[in-house]
């Protein structure tokens, strides 16, 4: 039973008792956390600017991510200039409508393909991180509540797949999958595919919250009201999806914030390797790794990548912080992910 | 102690050996992706290319044979390549001592870095100094070291001309170079690692601060510096030397990857990075293995430096 009371009148005497669910407690927080917000909208801003890339490449600068403009003309300062001077040097940053960032070796707006590269980036760690979620969720539960044989077999797959550097994984499984592609059943995914990074790295991190989440599932399994929904006859997978799941939101929720900014730079890590996206599609790994070749002619091809791939992280890692705080703020979760890359 | 020594490194080998029947499995096995397809050709090859290939590998004898045999030849380090190679163990132990002293020298940098600046938060917490190490360190912390790499080589390397280009000098042969070809690297890997390492240590010490312990010995009289010492530090550093094992035994397979291709450091990073572009299996393999075994065997070690600390860990089931 849930009562509420209720604020009468502005002026009523004495401390009005409010009660309000974790949720309105949590975004009270959030709302009252100035570094969170910051972050949160920073962002938002770079959220609405991948969204809103065909449309910037289409009515602004008037190109794609992969039209090449070897031999095109663009005017700087009302002088028409070659985008890629004789010897073969681009153009640097001209801050206008086409080429806001300079050109890259094959006169490609630079600007559009980290655009679209960031959003490359962005989908796949997000993929990555749902598929994780997706995979993880039951097996946590599952290794939770059967315990016993259950949980000693899910909890040393995890251990074993702990054990192993995830980029190291993610390179292994990803060239394992690039070779031919993959037909798993009628789900069909060709060498070139997009999906692979997003498989590759939504698997590697599966134990990183399947762990968390099995220990909570084990202290919240021995809570009264667990019981008390096992002795009202409530079938196992009943209690679990009713009485459990929501539990374990909050946990979710930060988790997941918190390993998708690991699996962004993982993806990263893994393009630029050769090991994830494939150039000409861009994505900021293939683009730092096309700028460290280009560095003494045209630092920007390096710089603009670099840039905006912190940015990215450190918005991510401050609203996922500032979630954590909101939703765990004595830290009784013992949710960190904070680990080095 | 030797029971636990004893119990982590049969648990380090039965991990090592189950890498090997998954790396075995990832690629001589799944479907499309085994050898016989591979070497068949273009779009999985003919009956006949693949039947050829099949013949020459042995491809067609009962999979754990074909297990041991590859087994068998990347521990004796002449694997049979696909497309021809050197011995991969000589070159593998080569490069690892290059491999060795970037990671122990990051993971130096990083801890010592971690635990000062943390311990200085410790010290002035809630006030200024605090506040600016703890969001200097969220900066370090979203710099991702693959960045800071390629910015350092790109803007000081080049630059500069104080450090070299590429290439690795033993220390044994003259230590000042040795330093001066690892010091951008080392760099470039701990600098996030240290500033993830000022957080979880911060919180550490700030929660072994309020202990009952902490407050009898300044109770007895001793001082700040004493406390901190002996009663914060010793219990308070035992979560972050844990996941610090973890990231270092994991930088092997980890950051050394782009950092050495970046630095062009012929450590086993580059080593994996080049033999990757290749697709030659048996190679993937054999330097999957070899990498398995020494992440492995650090872990282990690191786990056993743990366990020698901190008499509790001893009597812990170990993990992996």
């Amino acid at each position: 039973m849930r009562t509420r009371f209720r604020r009468r009148s502005p002026d009523s005497v004495g401390h009005p008792l409010v009660s309000r669910g974790p949720w309105a407690l949590a975004l009270r927080r959030l709302r009252r956390d100035r570094a969170a917000l910051v972050f949160g909208s920073l962002l938002g801003l770079i959220v609405l600017a991948l969204l809103a890339a065909p449309l910037y490449a289409s009515q602004v600068a008037h190109t794609t991510p992969e039209e090449n403009h070897l031999t095109d003309r663009t005017v700087i300062d009302g002088r028409s200039t070659y985008v890629l001077s004789l010897e073969g040097k681009p153009i640097g940053p001209t801050w206008g409508r086409s080429y806001f960032l300079g050109a890259d070796e094959n006169g490609r707006d630079l600007m559009v393909r980290l655009l679209y590269g960031a959003r490359a980036s962005v989908t796949i760690g997000g993929g990555a991180v749902l598929l994780s979620v997706l995979l993880a969720l039951p097996l946590a539960l599952a290794a939770g509540f059967r315990r016993g044989r259950t949980d000693a077999l899910i909890s040393r797959l995890f251990d074993l797949l702990w054990s192993f550097p995830a980029l190291l994984l993610g390179v292994l499984l990803s060239t394992s999958l690039t070779l031919h592609g993959v037909e798993v059943g009628p789900l069909e995914i060709g060498s070139g595919s997009k999906l692979i990074p997003v498989v590759v790295i939504g698997l590697v991190y599966v134990p990183y919250i399947a762990r968390p989440l099995r220990g909570q599932v084990l202290a919240l399994r021995e809570q009264q009201f667990m019981e008390a929904a096992r002795a009202s006859g409530m079938r196992p997978t009943a209690v679990m999806a009713r009485e459990l799941v929501p539990h374990l939101w909050s946990t979710l929720l930060v988790l997941s914030t918190l390993l998708l900014v690991n699996a962004i730079a993982l993806e990263v890590a893994l393009s630029f390797l050769g090991a994830g996206i494939n150039p000409p599609e861009a994505s900021l790994g293939t683009l730092i790794d096309a700028g460290l070749d280009n560095v003494e002619r045209s630092p920007h091809l390096l710089l603009a990548p670099s840039v905006a791939l912190v940015l990215i992280i450190l918005a991510l890692s401050g609203l996922a912080e500032g979630l954590r705080r909101a939703l765990d703020p004595h830290g009784a979760l013992g949710v960190s992910l904070v680990r080095g890359r | 102690m030797i029971a636990f020594v004893v119990r982590r490194l049969a648990a380090a080998a039965a991990t090592a050996w189950v890498a090997s029947v998954l790396a075995f499995g990832m690629f001589w096995t799944v479907p499309n992706v085994d050898p016989s397809y591979f070497l068949g050709g273009a779009q999985h090859g003919t009956n006949v290319t693949r039947a050829i290939a099949n013949e020459k590998y042995g491809l067609d004898d009962p999979l754990p044979s074909q297990y041991v045999r590859l087994m068998g030849s990347i521990l004796r380090g002449d694997i049979e390549c696909f497309y021809g190679c050197a011995s991969l163990r000589d070159e593998f132990v080569g490069a690892l001592p290059v491999t060795l002293s970037l990671v122990a020298g990051a993971g130096l940098i990083s801890v010592a870095l971690g635990v000062w600046l943390a311990l200085i938060c410790v010290r002035h917490r809630g006030r200024w100094p605090d506040r600016v190490i703890t969001a200097a360190a969220t900066a370090a912390y979203s710099v991702p070291s693959i960045v800071l790499a390629a910015l350092l080589w790109a803007f000081v390397t080049h630059k500069s001309g104080a450090f070299p280009d590429d290439g690795y000098v033993p220390l044994t042969q003259n230590p000042f170079e040795w330093a001066r070809h690892l010091l951008l690297p080392w760099i470039a890997s701990a600098l996030p690692f240290a500033g993830a390492y000022v957080h979880v240590v911060r919180a550490s010490l700030l929660n072994a601060v309020h202990e009952d312990w902490v407050r009898t010995a300044r109770a007895k009289g001793l001082s700040e510096r004493k406390v901190i010492r002996r009663h914060v530090l010793r219990n308070g550093l035992i979560p972050p030397v844990n996941i610090w094992g973890l990231d270092f035994s994991h930088a092997f397979g980890g950051f050394a990857l782009y950092v050495e291709v970046i630095f062009g450091l012929p450590g086993v990073g580059l080593l994996t990075a080049g033999t990757i572009g290749t697709f030659d299996l048996p190679p993937i393999v054999a330097l999957a293995i070899y990498l398995a075994i020494v992440v492995v065997l650090t872990s282990a070690i690191v786990d056993i430096v743990v366990a020698a600390l901190d008499p509790r860990v001893r009597r812990s089931r170990p993990s992996t």
